[in-house]
């Protein structure tokens, strides 16, 4: 309550003012010409931005003028009806006055408010690309370098290959990792236009698949995606995230010989796909909880817990949803929903 | 050997990706030139005339993208633009400019070798005829006799299918984009891309063994589609 009992203070201060200004002026000047000093008082009120203490200044304007200069002065009579009229038109004067220096204040705010949070947004955008620069700099040198070395007749040993494989391997899981920290932040941002195309689903799996060729070397891929699947609408960028993160997922909790399924089927108006691997399944209760940002399974291996919470946010971005369940047999079965039509 | 070997023109701020890139270029048996900078990569693309621009898009000085629309006011040589992933826009907006490819950061050195041997191999082969067979794995494409097979089987194609095919043959390793194919297969804005899409699927249908898991035609997400290059 303090600062707005202050504005009252203040406009107590200004009916007091515009009434000492109106003493040492009256001498020479009409009584009506009065009544502009006390909308400059309410003026200067309004100006600070509270609507109470600004109605309240008009009223004291009105209450002054009347009591000190109109006459018989010092009382609050009337002596010529014609005055009432001037209060009336003095007080809806100060009002309206109030009313636009109010809206005009708070338009002014809003676009300063606006103005800083672009301000923000441009700054979070720029520092998100920094970041991303230097972080995938390195990571490009070190995964080229490993490469070229790999590709040259090296001096040999027996762990020579094995090693820098290892450091190629672990520095692409990293960029991957980068990767999803990037985007995270990006969803997060609010700032993410989905670019939706109509795409087979079949398309989008096959380069998530594709993107996975070396953690997926050796393992089995049972896929059930019916040719004549309809199209969907979706951003085929974001929706080959998901899936990279899903089937790694499934890489990752599976360790071992098992395969991984994948399929999609059409249900009513929507696109049903499931990732299914055969691993240890889900411990987390309640099971959604592995959709939390940095959740992790206790005695996992690996996994910042990003992926899955990205898969949640793109897939509810499209309207859809995704649901993890243990899996009749073992393991652990993600079903995803997408819808068929744009609900604008 | 006793060919000049061919020179690549490596543009990128980072001392760390042009010392790696050196290496494995030069390994493979390439002449190097590094530029720093854009201004640097225009005055070494004009004097020394390189086969092959490797551009990053990063540029302290200018634009990547203003340095190549530079290049290519006065040469044909093939560039191929590098950039981060997640800049889909800038990958095509550089394909649109005309950039012969792109590589999206990190890259793997078999990678951007492929991509150098095809770039090289189309700056030669505009001089002289196609070659009139593509085979990749299983998958031959006759282009006189306008078939097409799978192992040993033969592949019928609907004219669209084998249109598709062809265009992506001529350009064989090579990316090309959604628009340009929209362009070669229908009359101007007489299709969308959803009807390519639609069309790739079913081609990869008919010409993939495993159509999720492709071998042969692979798409690049939000900027076209490659046919893998063919075997040497």
């Amino acid at each position: 309550m303090g600062p707005l009992l202050r504005e009252y203070g203040i406009a107590l201060a200004a009916a007091g003012l515009c009434t000492a200004a109106c003493f040492a002026i009256s001498p020479f000047t009409a009584l009506t010409d009065l009544a502009m000093v006390y909308l400059i008082g309410t003026t200067v009120v309004a100006l600070r931005g509270s609507w109470g203490p600004s109605v309240f200044t008009s009223l004291l304007g009105v209450l002054c003028f009347n009591f000190f200069f109109v006459p018989p002065r010092f009382t609050f009579v009337v002596e010529h009806p014609q005055y009432v009229v001037t209060f009336l038109v003095m007080f809806s004067v100060a009002m309206v006055i109030s009313r636009l220096t109010f809206r005009v204040k708070t338009q002014s705010e809003e676009a300063r408010r606006l103005e800083v949070s672009a301000e923000a947004e441009r700054l979070r955008s720029s520092l998100l690309s920094a970041v991303s620069h230097e972080l995938r700099t390195p990571l490009t040198a070190i995964i080229g370098s490993a490469g070229s070395l790999l590709h040259a007749p090296g001096p040999g040993g027996a762990h020579w290959r094995e090693l820098l494989e290892n450091i190629r391997e672990e520095a692409e899981r990293l960029a991957r990792l980068v990767h999803n920290l990037i985007e995270t932040t990006r969803l997060e941002s609010g700032k993410v236009r989905l670019k939706k195309e109509l795409c087979p689903i079949e398309d989008v799996i096959g380069t998530a698949l594709g993107r996975l060729d070396k953690p997926l070397a050796g393992r089995e891929v049972r896929t059930e995606l019916p040719e004549s699947l309809p199209l969907a609408p979706m951003d085929p960028v974001l929706m080959e995230l998901v899936f990279v993160n899903l089937i790694e997922n499934a890489v990752r909790h599976a360790s071992g010989p098992f395969p991984i399924d994948i399929s999609a089927c059409e249900q009513g108006g929507s696109l049903e796909i499931v990732v299914a691997d055969r691993g240890p399944g889900l411990r987390a209760e309640p099971i959604e909880r592995i959709f939390e940002k940095f959740y992790r399974e206790s005695g996992s291996s690996g996994g910042a817990g990003l992926g899955l919470a990205i898969c949640k946010a793109v897939v509810e971005a499209h309207g859809g949803g995704i649901r993890a369940e243990n899996r009749t047999g073992g393991g652990a079965l993600f079903r995803l929903t997408l819808p068929r039509k744009d609900r604008a | 050997m006793t060919a000049r070997p061919k020179t690549v023109l490596v543009v990128d701020d980072e001392t760390a990706i042009r010392r790696f890139l050196r290496a494995a270029l030069e390994e493979s048996g390439f002449a190097v030139l590094e530029a720093f900078n854009g201004r640097m990569a225009l005055e070494l693309a004009a004097a020394r005339k390189p086969d092959v621009i490797l551009l990053d898009l990063g540029l302290p000085d200018m634009d990547g993208l203003d340095a190549l629309k530079r290049m290519r006011e006065w040469t044909s040589a093939p560039v191929i633009v590098v950039s981060v992933r997640s800049d889909e826009s800038d990958k095509i907006e550089g394909l649109d400019c005309g950039a012969d490819d792109y590589l999206s950061k990190p890259f793997g050195v078999e990678e951007l070798l492929a991509r150098i041997r095809v770039a090289l191999r189309r700056a030669e082969r505009v001089r002289e005829d196609p070659e009139p067979v593509y085979s990749h794995e299983d998958l031959r494409v006759d282009l006189v006799g306008r078939r097409v097979w799978l192992g040993k089987k033969e592949v019928r194609l609907s004219p669209l299918q084998y249109a598709l095919l062809s265009s992506l043959v001529r350009n064989a390793g090579r990316v090309v984009s959604q628009k340009q194919l929209l362009k070669d297969l229908w009359p101007e804005g007489s299709s969308t891309p959803e009807a390519l899409r639609i069309l790739v699927h079913q081609t990869r249908h008919r010409i993939e063994r495993d159509p999720v898991r492709p071998r042969h035609l692979k798409t690049e997400p939000a900027v076209g589609y490659r046919l893998e290059a063919l075997d040497d």
